[in-house]
């Protein structure tokens, strides 16, 4: 008994050592992130507070090009209320009431409006981390656009502060397809270039031209279908993949993220329970 | 002593709070990444028992992680870090019981051994920092550029961060 003690008073640094290696060990290779604490996150309240304080000074700086977007923004969405307003005088005059029932299953989603506290795009891993939390009603697995396309999903919530896992993070695949046409592929970022990411298993068949949109599926619940995610650049597969992969260019400029929209679909708790249903029958 | 562990303490928040605020948006070509906050680990006095170091620099390296959310990156880069900081010290200046003072500073070492000392921890800590990152991505070429590029502004900012400190010591002396 004695010796044990003296082994462990010898090598008390050795053992110490070997705990701290470990526990940080466990911490980085804990790869799924909807596992993760927020006390672990930066969406805790210290450091979310930290960064909300700093935000207010520097939000200041890029309120030009901001302000630009939403004049783009706004005359975009002029020219569409115009054009849809015609529209629906069109069907009025054609006495087809029915047809107002179109947009219906958009109003299934909610948008929480939120502000950017805190965001990377030079690591492996980025998150971003926004001054909304549970008391305004965000859930994890929700998605997250801002004005020009998709930004992320958020994975942990605080009680005032989430944090989001960001597209240019490769735990996170977004299903999207190319506007016009009904391939879909898989979106996941390639750790290189925050304005690039990789549009993966597309079927070997896929026409396409560069420059052409793409667009979110709709085949999760997170986005609605159509959410603008970027453009394509050009081919990036080799001759021998058994799949087809585009580099796209993305649309949101994430070094300069300041509010995004969450998207709240007001049905995802019937999905998930029909989900859950299914999976339950074929357990049975 | 007291006052020395105070100005610790503060200086850790300091470290922390700058490098989560200001250093980790600082990114240069999306490269050079300035790692500010081990320059508390630097001044650490080298009379801090091994088992406390260690342990300070793991809470060190956690409170970061979980600023700038990289799980345990940091955590572990710092455990290391702070097992090779005798070591290292040790290259330059053989005999640590010599120092006039426990805090390496300038004015302890000499800025000859006290540079010398600073650039190989920090080139050290950025390429164990840099190799746990490549874990993910792996592209050789980016990580020397990411390594070079970072330990070389981090350096350059600890030492303007380092005379900031000592023109006030000085001062107040």
């Amino acid at each position: 008994m004695r010796d044990l003690i003296n082994f462990i008073i010898r090598f008390s640094s050795w053992l110490v050592f070997a705990f701290y290696v470990t526990l940080s060990c466990i911490l980085l290779f804990n790869h799924n992130p909807y596992q993760h604490h927020v006390l672990m996150t930066s969406a805790n309240s210290v450091s979310a507070s930290i960064y909300g304080i700093a935000n207010n000074v520097t939000s200041y700086f890029n309120l030009r090009s901001i302000n630009e977007d939403l004049q783009l923004r706004n005359a975009a969405l002029e020219t569409e209320v115009v054009a849809l307003r015609k529209q629906v005088d069109d069907y009025r005059l054609r006495e087809y009431a029915d047809s107002m029932q179109v947009a219906e299953p958009l109003q299934q989603f909610g948008f929480v409006i939120a502000h950017v506290i805190n965001n990377s795009v030079s690591r492996p891993y980025n998150y971003i981390t926004i001054e909304k939390g549970a008391a305004d009603g965000i859930r994890p697995e929700m998605g997250v656009v801002d004005h020009s396309g998709v930004v992320g999903v958020v994975n942990v919530v605080g009680e005032h502060y989430s944090r989001i896992i960001s597209l240019l993070n490769p735990d996170f695949r977004l299903s999207c397809k190319i506007k016009g046409s009904d391939v879909f592929g898989s979106l996941v970022w390639d750790g290189i270039n925050p304005e690039e990411a990789l549009l993966e298993e597309l079927p070997k068949h896929t026409v396409y031209n560069p420059g052409d949109t793409i667009i979110t599926s709709g085949y999760s619940a997170m986005f609605p279908e159509g959410v603008p995610v970027g453009t394509v650049i050009k081919s990036a597969s080799a001759d021998d993949d058994n799949f087809f992969t585009l580099r796209i260019h993305l649309l949101t400029d994430f070094s300069q993220l300041s509010t995004v929209r969450v998207i709240d679909n007001k049905n995802i708790v019937a999905i998930k329970e029909v989900e859950n249903s299914d999976l339950h029958k074929d357990n049975e | 002593m007291l006052r020395t562990i105070i100005d610790f303490i503060l200086l850790f928040i300091i470290m922390v709070t700058a490098q989560a605020v200001v250093f980790n948006h600082l990114v240069l070509w999306s490269v050079a990444m300035p790692i500010v906050f081990i320059y508390w680990l630097i001044r650490l006095p080298v009379t801090t028992g091994t088992n406390t170091t260690l342990t300070l620099a793991f809470l060190l390296g956690l409170t970061v992680d979980i600023c700038s959310d990289t799980h345990g990156m940091n955590a572990l880069t710092c455990t290391l870090a702070a097992a090779l900081r005798l070591p290292i010290l040790r290259l330059y200046f053989p005999r640590e019981e010599d120092l006039t003072d426990p805090e390496p500073s300038v004015r302890s070492l000499g800025s000859g051994i006290y540079m010398k000392y600073l650039f190989t921890f920090v080139t050290v800590y950025c390429i164990m920092f840099f190799i746990v990152e490549a874990f993910t991505f792996f592209n050789p070429l980016r990580l020397v550029m990411r390594i070079l590029c970072s330990s070389i502004i981090s350096f350059v900012i600890i030492l303007a961060i380092d005379s900031l400190i000592h023109s006030r010591r000085e001062k107040r002396l």
